[in-house]
């Protein structure tokens, strides 16, 4: 796996809606994923829509969750709740 | 990099998205979903687990499903099958997706399916033939529900199949099994008949119709009791009655041919019941003994026949002492007749010459007719155990009498071993043939005096009893011979068994318990070794009153006729035409010829005696020749017979109304007829 250059901050959103099961997999999955295989000066941020309703439009979400690499840029979204490790980091890491 | 290129890969990039999104959604992954009026997230999860849940739950239903569960669309394109249908044809699921229809019902089966398939888009059973991946056939059965749909038109069809191999296999054997059973029915030597508990005959197979005379056809449907006469009703109806109530029984009675006679058959009968034991029908095999009955009638005689010669040398015996003191009677009167003649004429008045007659003559002449009488009985007891069955009457009958001629027959076997021990109650006639009871009666005798051995008379007894316990008659013989072993006492009522070694048939006791059980009787024995046995006959007692005779009334003198004689016996015709000569004017002829002659030649009688058998023109030819001339000639005839008939003249002397007279006749009794007739 080719790995992004090591100074370029990685900047990780996960949109989840409250408690919902896949959104706590989903927030367990990304955050195991950062800690354990990816890049040192990551930054996760997380979005709860029921709580924020109105950052899904703005953000062009359609479901939840649904995990966006705002940087390095171009945007990517990975959508479920990240079980698959290698799938995830393939998808976000293929840039 | 160029617009497009960017364009194109931003179109990519959106795309795997919606992808990834649309894998999301199916895999159960999403909990909410934006929405774009409200333009908030909508939560899917309860919604979720539940689909996936009552989808998990139809899986799992449909999966485990002893029945195949089948899918085809519209086109008839298998679009599902669940594993017990794969299975069943021995595909995998993936395989079947996409076979057309065609290739999985069997040919034969195909336009049924299809029309099915065309006319009934509703749901329908049905039985089919499908075809299996290594070409095998396998029975089904069909359930089909048509698919509709948003719009109302047909979308296919899912079917539940159930596998009928097993079944179809169970019933051909069933099939089998029943054919065979039809064949063991048809073919049978015993007739069969169910009748149901109205008395409908269900059931007759070929052998039953066969018997009677009909085709099956022709008595289903019918009353079993068309087929028999009023007293056979009442027995069938008995045994229905005796069914129904769960009893098998065994018994002979007969049926009404469809000619008219009468068929003898044994029936053993049965009742037959559904699976809930409730009563639906009455059973019978049915065998026909009309042949077997004649056979054993005519062995019965045959028996009676052995019997009377076994006790030839006895009974002629029993005829020749009387038969030797008639002759020496009418020798001793013939010398004395002699001598009066010679004897010192004049010396005695006529007077005189009278009384020395009658006292010379009287005692001798006597004696000689009382043994002539003697003879008589004998004969007559002959006689009755020479009967044909088909002379046979029953009717009320003495014990004693019968019992008398049977000792009289036997008198010869008894009397050189044992003393003779009669102990007559006074009990009512039983309801018999006096040939048969003779029959019975012989048997036992001459068996009680078998069982003793010859030369000690003196100490032992043959005891003859009758009596009358609870309303039967009780006939019993006893005999104080050796006694009868426990181990064979209870086969000596079996056909062909005889202790008596070359000398038996075995069938003298088999058919006395056969001819006492057939009038309502027991017939039993008991025995004690060093004792003696016991034979007793019980019977039930005449139901028919009998007829009291007729005392015979010596009629005043009456007047005087013309009387022809006809007989071939010169001896006959002579004793007739002393009895009758002196009060009436007698014509006689040896030859029925010379008799008919004088009819011919208008001669009148006013009675004609005539012999029944004669060799050159018999009673019955003259008779009819007679008829033609004068009837009331005809009617003037008398027969003389001597016995010994055949089944002819018997019936021809039963339409003739005028009484026979049987030889040997007395005087007084001859006179009494011809009078009685002359009035």
């Amino acid at each position: 796996v080719a790995k992004p250059p090591s100074r370029s901050p990685v900047h990780l959103r996960l949109y989840v809606a409250g408690q919902a099961p896949n959104s706590v997999l989903a927030i367990a999955n990304a955050k195991a994923l950062c800690e354990g295989h990816y890049l040192p000066g990551y930054k996760l941020e997380i979005v709860d829509l029921m709580k924020h309703p109105l950052r899904a439009l703005k953000d062009g979400i359609v479901v939840t969750p649904t995990l966006v690499r705002l940087s390095p840029k171009p945007t990517r979204k990975v959508i479920g709740t990240l079980a698959d490790q290698t799938q995830v980091i393939l998808a976000l890491g293929a840039a | 990099v160029t617009p497009i290129a960017n364009k194109t890969a931003a179109l990519t990039q959106r795309l795997s998205e919606a992808e990834a999104t649309i894998e999301a959604l199916i895999s159960g992954q999403i909990d909410a979903v934006v929405d774009t009026r409200t333009k908030g997230p909508v939560l899917l999860s309860k919604a979720q687990d539940a689909l996936r849940a009552s989808e998990e739950r139809y899986r799992q239903i449909v999966e485990t499903a002893n029945e195949g569960i089948w899918t085809i669309d519209a086109n008839s394109i298998t679009t599902f099958m669940n594993g017990r249908m794969a299975a069943m044809l021995g595909y995998t699921q993936a395989e079947v997706i996409g076979m057309p229809l065609t290739s999985i019902v069997s040919k034969a089966e195909q336009p049924k399916t299809a029309s099915n398939i065309e006319n009934g888009r509703e749901g329908r059973r049905s039985e089919s033939a499908l075809i299996r991946k290594d070409g095998t056939e396998l029975w089904v059965s069909v359930s089909s529900t048509p698919r509709m749909n948003a719009a109302g038109e047909y979308a296919g069809a899912l079917a539940m199949i159930t596998d009928r191999t097993e079944h179809r296999q169970a019933e051909d054997a069933l099939r089998r099994s029943e054919e065979q059973y039809r064949q063991i029915v048809e073919n049978t030597t015993d007739g069969i008949v169910t009748v149901d508990p109205s008395g409908q005959i269900i059931f007759v197979n070929k052998r039953f119709a066969e018997i009677l005379g009909y085709v099956p056809q022709e008595m289903m449907g019918k009353l079993a009791t068309t087929f028999m006469t009023p007293a056979q009703q009442a027995v069938a109806k008995a045994a229905f009655t005796r069914r129904a109530n769960g009893l098998k029984d065994s018994f002979d009675t007969g049926f009404v041919h469809r000619t008219g006679r009468e068929v003898l058959v044994n029936i053993s009968g049965s009742p037959v019941v559904d699976a809930e034991g409730n009563h639906i029908a009455s059973l019978a095999v049915v065998r026909d003994t009309t042949e077997s009955t004649r056979l054993q009638s005519q062995l019965m005689v045959s028996d009676r026949m052995a019997s009377v010669g076994t006790l030839a040398a006895g009974v002629a015996h029993e005829i020749n002492n009387p038969l030797a003191a008639v002759m020496a009677n009418l020798d001793y009167i013939a010398d004395v007749v002699g001598k009066l003649g010679t004897s010192s004429p004049g010396a005695m008045t006529p007077a005189m010459r009278e009384t020395r007659i009658r006292d010379e003559i009287k005692a001798p002449l006597d004696d000689a007719r009382e043994a002539a009488e003697r003879v008589r009985f004998i004969v007559r007891d002959l006689k009755m155990f020479s009967r044909s069955p088909s002379e046979e009457l029953k009717g009320p009958v003495s014990v004693k009498d019968v019992m008398e001629s049977s000792l009289r027959m036997a008198w010869n076997e008894v009397r050189h071993r044992a003393r003779l021990v009669k102990n007559y109650g006074n009990v009512p006639d039983v309801d018999a043939n006096e040939a048969r009871l003779g029959q019975v009666f012989l048997n036992l005798i001459v068996n009680a005096a078998q069982a003793i051995p010859e030369g000690c008379a003196d100490s032992n007894e043959i005891r003859v009893a009758t009596r009358l316990e609870r309303k039967r008659v009780v006939i019993e013989v006893t005999d104080t011979g050796p006694g009868i072993p426990p181990e064979i006492l209870n086969r000596v009522f079996d056909a062909f068994f005889t202790t008596k070694g070359g000398v038996g048939t075995g069938l003298g006791l088999a058919i006395c318990h056969r001819i006492v059980t057939d009038i309502g009787g027991e017939l039993t024995v008991r025995s004690e070794l060093g004792v003696g046995t016991v034979f007793r006959v019980s019977l039930p007692e005449a139901v028919i009153e009998p007829v009291t005779a007729q005392p015979a009334t010596i009629p005043p003198v009456g007047r005087r006729g013309r009387i022809l004689i006809v007989d071939d016996e010169e001896m006959i015709i002579r004793i007739l035409t002393r009895i009758l000569g002196k009060e009436h004017e007698v014509v006689a002829t040896v030859d029925a010829r010379e008799a008919l002659a004088l009819c011919v030649a208008g001669e009148k009688f006013d009675l004609i005696l005539c012999d029944l058998m004669m060799p050159l023109m018999t009673g019955m030819e003259l008779h009819s020749e007679i008829s033609l001339l004068s009837p009331d000639q005809a009617k003037a005839m008398i027969f003389v017979t001597g016995g010994a008939f055949t089944e002819k003249t018997r019936s021809f002397l039963s339409d003739i109304p005028k009484e026979h007279i049987e030889k040997p006749f007395d005087a007084a009794n001859l006179r009494a007829i011809v009078q009685r007739y002359l009035r």
